[in-house]
C-alpha cells in the first residue's frame, strides 16, 4: 500500500485549480462547466479539510445494503466495479461502461446514480443501496416487474429496478409521462419497455398500498 | 393414442410469470459474468486499433512483469494479418482487473499499417486497396425465373428505385465472454454467456482435445445474444488456456468497445430494385441488384423477392469485404433486409400507379400458398387497428405544416420450426419434487417457464411446483437458441416425458388403490380416482416408496410446426424541418400456432417490434474512411430507443382454432422483421419523398427532401 501525503510529496497541495476557481469568475464557471466546477471546488475543499491522497490499493469501508463493508481498492477502482469484483455483489450490471445505459444504477444517498462512472473513494461514509435490499414482497418494485414480465434477458433490469425504485421515492404518484422521464436513463436491448412501464406504474400502486 | 395438446387447457396459453422473474428483478440470478468461483482471476484482450495491419513482432515480457500479473498469452503471432479494428492480438490473466488492463496496455506490438477499406464505396471504389483474394466484391450469378426484362417491358407501370440499409450490431448487455475452470487436468467447468451450451462444451472440447463429457457449461440465465452467442470464440478458448496456464479459475468478458467491433453484426444491405405491375397492380416483374457487406468473411445475402410472388424475376447478389468485424446471425438474418427494400420498392410502385399500396399487396401474394389466407386475414384485423382505410391519406397529401403524419405497412415471415432430436427428462421424487432436464437455455424468451408451464399441465400442478433445469451442457440434449427454433424443438420431447413420466406413475399407484391406471387423474394438485380426489400431490409421491421416476422424452409428430406470417403497420410524425421522426403507433398482428405463455408470448412480439424500431429510426455502424474506426462502438452514438421513444404498441395473436391445431411454433424473430420498413414507409407517405436509406435519422430525412426539393418533387 502506498498512501501519498500531498503535503510532503508537493502534490495537490501545490495544485493551482483551488486558486484558479477563486481567481476566476465562478459564475462564469458553474454556467459553462457546473459539473467540473463542482467537483474541483469539492476536491480542493476536501485537500483543506486534511483528507489523504491515496494511489495502489487501500482499505475502505462502505455502507452497502444497510452493513458495513472493509474492502481493499485502487483510488480509480469504480463503485461498480468494487461491488461486482470485490464484494461479490453482482445486482448491478456493467453494460456501456461509461453512463450511457444505466445498468448499473445504484442509490447513493437517496440519489440514482450511474456506478460505472463513480468512483467507490468518493462513497466513503455515504449510504449506498443496490437493488438486493429491495423489498421482493408484492408491495415492492421487484414483484411488479417479475409480474408484467418486465424482463427478458435481464441484464437491464437491475437498472431499471433500481432507477424506478428511486422515481418511486421520489415521486409516488407519477404519471406516465414521468415514469418514462425518470426511466430515461436507462436502455433495454430485448425490448422490454411496454413490461418496464406497466410494471412500474403497478408498482407505485403497490407502494401506495402497503 | 397419439400424443396431443390438451384440449381444454389450463394453464397452457395464460400468463404465467417467468420462474426465473424475480431472481432477475432482484439482482440475486447470477449471469455468467456475476460468477466469481473461489480464486478467480480477471483477464483482459488486447485488440488491434488498426483496421487492417501485419503483426511485425510482439513482445509480452513487460506485461508479464506487470503487478498481479500470472499469464500472458499471445493470439497473434509475428507475420499475423489483424484483417479489423476488434481483431484479438492478445491476453492477460491478473489478480484484479485494473492490473490486466494496465499489462494490456505493456504488451508491445510493432504494426506494419496496411491500406484498408471499411465502407462499401470504399471497397468499390476504383483503385481501391485489394484486401481480400479474388478481390473486394465478389459478384454472384444471377437467379433468373421467367424472363423479367420482356415482362418488365410489356407491364403497366414500372418503378426503379436504389434502397440501403447500414450494417448494426448486436449490443448485446452482457458482453460476451465466460469463466473457465479447470477441475483436473481433462475436466474442464465454464460459466459461459450463451445461447447454445452443447455447441460451446464441443468446441471447448475440440479445442484442448478433451471428451465433451468432461466439459461442462453452464448457462442458468444468459444476457442476450440475438443470434451472436453460439460458440466460445477466441476469447473463450483463451480463457480457457489462461486457466489451465495458471492452475486458477479465469474470468474474460469482452469490453464494450470491442463488443461492437468483434462480436458480430448484422450486414448491411444496398438494392437496385427495377419493379413493375399489370394494370389492376399486381406484380409481375422483378430486376434486383443488390450488395452488402459481412465484413472479411461475407455472409450479407438475403431474400429477395420477399414475401410476394413475382412470376419473372432476377436477382444478383454481390458479397463486398471490408476491414471490419465478421457478420454473425442476428435475430431473423436477412429477413430485415429483404423486408425492408422490397417493402419500400412495392410502396413507391402502388404510389406511381395511384393506387392503395395495401391492395397491391393482397393482389400479389402467392396463390395456394398456406400463408396466403393467413395475410389476408391479419391485413383486415391490423389495417381496422391503424385505422388504414379512414386515415391514411396518399403519399404527400399529409398536409402542409412543419410536422407531417403518415401510415405504412409491411409484411413478413419465418419458418420457426424444431427439431426432431431433443430430448427433455422428467423426474418424479417421492417427496412430490419435480424436475426437468434438459440441456437447452433461456436466451430471455422463457425457455424454462414454458417447459414448466407443459409439466404443471399434465400434473395437475402449478408451474411454480416445477424446478425446471436448462443451461447445463451435460443435461439431455437441447436446442441452441436460434431461428426461433427453441419453443417447437423442446415442447414436444417435455410434453412427451411428462406424460410418460405420468403414466409410469399411475401404473405403480393404481394396484395399491384398487384401481386401474386409466381411472387416475391429476387436477389442482390432487391425485384422483374415478372423478373423486383421494390425495394431495405429495402424499401420492410419498406412496413411491423410495424409487424416484425418470422418463425421457422424445420429439412427437404432430405437437409443433413450421411457417409464419405476419404484417405490422406503423403510424409516425415527421418534422420537415429538422428530420426528426416519432413513431406514434404501431400495430402488429402475428400468427404463431399455439402459444404456451400469454405473457412471453406478448414480451418477445413488443421486444421484437422495439428492435425493429431501432434499426427503422436509430441504428448503424459509423465506420471512418480515413482511419478505419468505429466512430461510435459506445451505448450513446450508437442509438437505441429509451423509454420515451417508445410509442403506442398495439399487437394481436392470429389464433384461430386451425392456427392453434398447428401445433408450436417459435415467435422470437417474425415480430422483429417488418417494422423498420413499415416505418420507413410511414415516413415517405408523411413528407411525400422516399427516404431511401436507413435508418430515418433526421440526417437520411432531410437529406431526402433536399434531394427532392432540388429535383423539383418538394
Amino acid at each position: 500500500m502506498r498512501e501519498q501525503n500531498p503535503e510532503k510529496n508537493g502534490g495537490l497541495a501545490g495544485h493551482s485549480r483551488r486558486d484558479f476557481l477563486r481567481g476566476s469568475s465562478l459564475a462564469a464557471a458553474t454556467a459553462v462547466l457546473t459539473g467540473q466546477a463542482a467537483a474541483a471546488l469539492e476536491e480542493a475543499q476536501a485537500v483543506e479539510a486534511g483528507t489523504k491522497l491515496v494511489s495502489g490499493e487501500v482499505e475502505i469501508l462502505l455502507a452497502v445494503n444497510g452493513r458495513e463493508l472493509p474492502v481493499r481498492v485502487e483510488p480509480r477502482s469504480t463503485l461498480l466495479d468494487t461491488l461486482r469484483h470485490r464484494l461479490d455483489i453482482t445486482g448491478p450490471k456493467r453494460v456501456c461502461d461509461r453512463a450511457s445505459c444505466g445498468a448499473c444504477t445504484t442509490i447513493v444517498d437517496g440519489v440514482p446514480v450511474y456506478s460505472c462512472t463513480t468512483l467507490a473513494i468518493t462513497c466513503q461514509g455515504k449510504s449506498i443501496e443496490t437493488l438486493e435490499s429491495f423489498d421482493t414482497g408484492e408491495a415492492g418494485v421487484p414483484h411488479a416487474f417479475h409480474q408484467h414480465d418486465g424482463l427478458m434477458c435481464g441484464y437491464c433490469t437491475p437498472g431499471f429496478v433500481t432507477a424506478c425504485k428511486a422515481l418511486l421515492d421520489q415521486n409516488p404518484n407519477p404519471t406516465l409521462e414521468e415514469v418514462r422521464q425518470g426511466l430515461d436513463g436507462n436502455i433495454c436491448r430485448c425490448g422490454t419497455y411496454i413490461g418496464v412501464l406497466e410494471a412500474a406504474l403497478a408498482a407505485a400502486k403497490a407502494m401506495k398500498g402497503a | 393414442m397419439a400424443l396431443t395438446w390438451p384440449e381444454n387447457p389450463r394453464l397452457i396459453g395464460t400468463a404465467v410469470p417467468r420462474l426465473d422473474g424475480l431472481a432477475k428483478a432482484s439482482g440475486k440470478a447470477k449471469y455468467p459474468s456475476d460468477v466469481h468461483p473461489e480464486g478467480m482471476l480477471h483477464a483482459v484482450m488486447l485488440y488491434s486499433p488498426y483496421a487492417h495491419a501485419k503483426v511485425v513482432s510482439i513482445d509480452l515480457s513487460a506485461a508479464e512483469k506487470m503487478p498481479g500479473v500470472k499469464a500472458v498469452t499471445a493470439i497473434a503471432k509475428e507475420g499475423t494479418t489483424l484483417r479489423y479494428q476488434g481483431d484479438d492480438i492478445a491476453a492477460v490473466a491478473a489478480e484484479t482487473e485494473e492490473q490486466a488492463r494496465d499489462a494490456v496496455r505493456a504488451i508491445k506490438v510493432q504494426y506494419e499499417i496496411l491500406p484498408h477499406v471499411v465502407t462499401e464505396a470504399q471497397a468499390m471504389a476504383e483503385g481501391a486497396p485489394t484486401i481480400a483474394r479474388g478481390g473486394n466484391v465478389r459478384a454472384g450469378r444471377a437467379v433468373v425465373r421467367g424472363n423479367p426484362e420482356e415482362a418488365l417491358a410489356k407491364a403497366h407501370a414500372v418503378i426503379e428505385g436504389t434502397y440501403s440499409l447500414p450494417v448494426i450490431t448486436h449490443v448485446c448487455l452482457e458482453p460476451h465472454g465466460l469463466t473457465a475452470r479447470w477441475d483436473g487436468p481433462d475436466k474442464l467447468t465454464v460459466w459461459s454467456s450463451t445461447q447454445a451450451v452443447q455447441v460451446v462444451a464441443g468446441e471447448l472440447a475440440d479445442a484442448f482435445q478433451i471428451p465433451t463429457a468432461n466439459v461442462t457449461v453452464l448457462t442458468e440465465v444468459m444476457g442476450g445474444g440475438f443470434g451472436s452467442k453460439f460458440g466460445a470464440d477466441v476469447w473463450g478458448r483463451t480463457a480457457a488456456e489462461l486457466a489451465r496456464a495458471t492452475g486458477r479459475p479465469v474470468r474474460l468478458f469482452l469490453d464494450r468497445v470491442q463488443e461492437h467491433l468483434a462480436a458480430g453484426n448484422r450486414p448491411s444491405a444496398t438494392a437496385r430494385i427495377k419493379l413493375g405491375a399489370d394494370n389492376e397492380g399486381r406484380l409481375v416483374a422483378m430486376i434486383a441488384e443488390t450488395h452488402g457487406t459481412g465484413g472479411s468473411r461475407g455472409g450479407s445475402n438475403f431474400p429477395l423477392p420477399y414475401v410476394y410472388d413475382i412470376p419473372a424475376q432476377s436477382r444478383t447478389h454481390s458479397e463486398v469485404f471490408v476491414n471490419c468485424g465478421g457478420a454473425r446471425a442476428m435475430r431473423a438474418p436477412g429477413h430485415p433486409q429483404g423486408c425492408a427494400v422490397m417493402e419500400a420498392a412495392i410502396d413507391d410502385l402502388a404510389d406511381s400507379m395511384g393506387i392503395d399500396p395495401l391492395e397491391m399487396r393482397l393482389k400479389s401474394l402467392a396463390e395456394g400458398d398456406f400463408r396466403t389466407p393467413i395475410y389476408e386475414a391479419e391485413i383486415k384485423m391490423g389495417a381496422e387497428l391503424i385505422g388504414w382505410r379512414e386515415r391514411r391519406k396518399p403519399r404527400g397529401q399529409n398536409g402542409t405544416g412543419p410536422i407531417r403524419h403518415g401510415l405504412g405497412m409491411a409484411l413478413h415471415q419465418w419458418g420457426g420450426g424444431g427439431a426432431q432430436d431433443k430430448k427433455v427428462s422428467c423426474t418424479i421424487n417421492p417427496d412430490g419434487s419435480v424436475e426437468l432436464k434438459t440441456a437447452t437455455q433461456d436466451i430471455g424468451t422463457g425457455a424454462r417457464t414454458l417447459l414448466a408451464i407443459i409439466a404443471a399441465e399434465v400434473l395437475g400442478l402449478k408451474p411454480t411446483d416445477i424446478i425446471s433445469n436448462i443451461g447445463n451442457s451435460t443435461f439431455p440434449p437441447g436446442q441452441p437458441s436460434g431461428g426461433s427454433t427453441t419453443s417447437p424443438s423442446m415442447a414436444p420431447p417435455c410434453l412427451d416425458a411428462v406424460t410418460r413420466a405420468r403414466d409410469a406413475m399411475f401404473a405403480k399407484l393404481a394396484p395399491t388403490l384398487h384401481a386401474a391406471p386409466e381411472d387416475l387423474s391429476l387436477k389442482g394438485g390432487q391425485l384422483w380416482v374415478k372423478g373423486e380426489p383421494v390425495m394431495p400431490w405429495k402424499d401420492a409421491c410419498r406412496k413411491l416408496g423410495m424409487a424416484s421416476i425418470s422418463e425421457t422424452g422424445s420429439f412427437v409428430e404432430g405437437l409443433s410446426s413450421v411457417g409464419v406470417g405476419g404484417c405490422q403497420f406503423a403510424e409516425v410524425a415527421v418534422d420537415i424541418e429538422t428530420g426528426v421522426v416519432r413513431v406514434v403507433k404501431i400495430v402488429a398482428i402475428q400468427d404463431s400456432g399455439l402459444i404456451l405463455d400469454r405473457l412471453t408470448w406478448d414480451s418477445q412480439v413488443y421486444g421484437g417490434i422495439i428492435m425493429g424500431l431501432n434499426y427503422g429510426l436509430f441504428e448503424e455502424r459509423i465506420m471512418d474512411p480515413a482511419t478505419g474506426i468505429m466512430l461510435n462502438p459506445d451505448m450513446e452514438l450508437y442509438k437505441l430507443a429509451g423509454a420515451s421513444d417508445i410509442p403506442e404498441i398495439v399487437i394481436r395473436a392470429y389464433e384461430p382454432p386451425e392456427q392453434k391445431a398447428r401445433g408450436v411454433i417459435g415467435v422470437g424473430e417474425p415480430p422483429t422483421i417488418a417494422t423498420a420498413a413499415a416505418i420507413a414507409n410511414a415516413v415517405t407517405n408523411a413528407i411525400g419523398v422516399r427516404v431511401a436509406e436507413w435508418p430515418m435519422s433526421p440526417r437520411n430525412v432531410l437529406n431526402a427532401l433536399a434531394t427532392a426539393s432540388k429535383e423539383g418533387k418538394a
